[in-house]
């Protein structure tokens, strides 16, 4: 079975409906309820969470382990034992991503990750120490470290 | 907006099976107890915003903003626990591993 997404963005795509991703609680602030997962760029690290109810709802995001080597994820516990997941647990993060004129003003949200598991997603709040609001994508820092 | 009065101790009951505690009160601070399902998130409500508005701001990105290949300046940690993206759709065709380019240079830093 196959549902078509509409989006302002990327026309009519044809999806799988094992890609669909429901959010029981949505996107914090945006709502919405089904969403999936598009990779318009083969080769890009950036991927689309897109709404299916809104032709117009799509979020850039990305994994958060490509860019920030030191990314950790922590859950309070009971948010960890309603949506099932232990240390163990295999689950999907993303992180939302704020574009802007040039990558260098590019951020991630790696405060509020997106979690995704079996077909359900959840953005849930980080409590690991020093997660950023805005964590500049590409850190004047590391090639700093890299130059020196 | 109801507006109830409450001493310490003492609770207000919403829908059945949400309980709010007034816990203490010290000064301008209150603490509040808050039973709820499990179901149900619960946040404060300046973190709540932050979130919102990191959202819509994500929300604004042009399909075509997005750098077509972008080298990340950090490796990927070897020691996460596994972040495969299932349920990933890919509408030009399937191959694709998932893993970030490594042939394109990486954007100059901001100073």
């Amino acid at each position: 079975m196959t549902v078509t997404l509409q989006s302002t963005r990327f026309g009519a795509v044809e999806i799988d409906e094992a890609a669909v991703v429901e959010f029981p609680d949505g996107l914090i602030g945006l709502g919405g309820h089904r969403y999936t997962l598009l990779r318009p760029q083969p080769d890009s690290p950036f991927l689309w969470l897109h709404s299916l109810d809104d032709p117009g709802l799509a979020l850039p995001v990305t994994n958060p382990h490509l860019f920030f080597a030191e990314f950790a994820l922590v859950l309070d516990d009971d948010v960890a034992v309603q949506l099932g997941i232990d240390a163990d647990s295999s689950v999907a993060v993303y992180v939302t991503v704020r574009t802007a004129e040039s990558p260098a003003d590019f951020a991630a949200n790696l405060r509020a990750p997106i979690i995704v598991r079996d077909g359900r997603g959840h953005q849930v709040l980080n409590q690991a120490p020093g997660c950023e609001l805005r964590a500049p994508l590409f850190r004047a820092d590391s090639a700093a470290a890299s130059a020196a | 907006m109801l507006m109830i009065t409450r001493r310490a101790g003492e609770r207000v009951i919403i829908g059945g099976n949400i309980v709010v505690t007034l816990v203490e009160v010290s000064g301008q601070t209150a603490r509040i107890g808050i039973e709820a399902p499990k179901s149900m998130p619960i946040f404060r409500e300046e973190i709540w915003v932050e979130v919102m508005r990191e959202n819509e701001a994500a929300a604004q990105a042009a399909s075509g903003r997005l750098p077509d290949v972008v080298a990340p300046l950090t490796p990927p940690a070897t020691t996460a626990a596994s972040t495969t993206p299932a349920n990933v759709v890919d509408p030009s065709g399937p191959g694709d591993s998932g893993a970030a380019p490594e042939s394109a240079p990486p954007p100059s830093p901001a100073k």
